[in-house]
């Protein structure tokens, strides 16, 4: 193969069969958080919050009155915001 | 279309296993941390309790103690594993006498079962017997008993570990070294860089991905050590090297409480995942939005 054809190959617009198996990709944005996120890794950073706040709150919080279920909510509400605009 | 298909079957074995002997013994796991259940106690059944283990888990000094310990020996461990590494890495990229032999001996504790390192460390440190704390003693004038100083049991099992995990990193890094690319190398020289600048600029970033997977593949590693430990120490004097992997087999194996020992391990996992998500987006994707 000569360096011409190569380079006619390398931009020649993909066929159908080619598009086909193109590895699909996962859709990456620039929300409110620091780095660019898929909807996986906004999910995962959602529940690391949840275990972690979940746990600041039995240590810290809960003896003083207030139920887990306030940071539940708390959670929840972070989350839906994550998923969202992060 | 025909393509995928393909793909799937043959991935399907792998996923199967992979769901078998991985998922399911994960979801397992978090199910028993939600129960109460201690199979050799009067009420054998399993009782679920909600968040009670969870709960008790944050006021538990022995559990915050093993994991402050654990994080200690992480750090130290670790870091000097990366450092002495990357240093051994550095000198096996030049040629000198016997290099050959020095790099066969240096990679033998790696094929060392963790067991038979604790078991060899121990002997090597035991007080009368041992010929680190005969040396100490004689060169030194320093006492060294593993059995009652707490510091001297500790810093042994850094050094054990670093001494059994280090060719590992040295490894990887050797290969991480080889493959670069020697343009930049011979740019910089031309540009007057020194050593310094260009190990921060060049060398470095070009080897971080590899950094990176040694240092997870450590982190995991040394977050759940527990049978050279066992070995060497017990777990003491006391509780000083009593680290997470030892507290969850005294918590399961002794004791026999499955749903306490399982909230713990879940913990350790949820501390392992954070960890390493954190350094990897700490440490990558910085890269990634430059590059983006």
């Amino acid at each position: 193969m000569t360096k011409q054809n190569a380079t006619q190959l390398d931009t020649a617009p993909l066929t159908e069969e080619e598009n086909q198996r193109k590895p699909t990709t996962t859709q990456e944005r620039q929300g409110f958080l620091p780095i660019e996120t898929n909807a996986f890794d906004r999910c995962f950073i959602s529940v690391v919050i949840w275990v972690a706040m979940s746990l600041f709150w039995f240590r810290f919080i809960e003896p003083m009155g207030a139920s887990i279920w306030i940071s539940n909510f708390i959670a929840l509400a972070i989350a839906v915001h994550i998923v969202r605009k992060g | 279309m025909q393509s995928n298909k393909l793909g799937w079957i043959l991935l399907a074995p792998t996923l199967v296993i992979l769901f078998f002997f991985g998922v399911l013994p994960f979801l397992y796991v978090v199910f028993v941390s939600f129960h109460q259940w201690n199979p050799f106690a009067a009420s054998p059944e399993m009782i679920f309790n909600g968040a009670e283990n969870f709960r008790r888990i944050v006021f538990d000094e022995a559990f915050l103690n093993s994991l402050s310990v654990t994080v200690a020996f992480v750090v130290f461990a670790v870091l000097s594993e990366l450092i002495i590494g990357y240093l051994l890495a550095q000198a096996f990229m030049k040629e000198f006498p016997g290099k050959s032999i020095f790099r066969t001996i240096h990679t033998l504790p790696l094929i060392m079962a963790p067991i038979i390192v604790g078991s060899v460390w121990k002997l090597m440190t035991t007080p009368s017997i041992g010929i680190i704390p005969h040396y100490l003693d004689e060169w030194f004038g320093i006492t060294m008993n593993i059995g009652t100083s707490a510091p001297a049991a500790f810093m042994t099992i850094v050094i054990m570990d670093i001494w059994h995990w280090t060719p590992l990193v040295t490894l990887t890094l050797i290969a991480a070294l080889v493959s670069l690319p020697r343009d930049p190398f011979e740019q910089a020289q031309i540009d007057g860089a020194n050593k310094a600048q260009t190990f921060w600029h060049i060398t470095l970033p070009m080897i971080t991905p590899a950094l990176v997977a040694t240092v997870f593949i450590r982190l995991m590693d040394a977050l759940r050590t527990v049978d050279e430990v066992w070995m060497l120490t017990g777990g003491g004097p006391g509780s000083s090297t009593r680290f997470l992997g030892v507290h969850i087999f005294k918590e399961v194996f002794p004791k026999t409480n499955y749903g306490y020992g399982s909230t713990i391990s879940v913990i350790v996992l949820y501390l392992t995942i954070v960890a390493c998500w954190l350094l990897y987006v700490s440490m990558l994707a910085p890269r990634k939005n430059r590059k983006g």
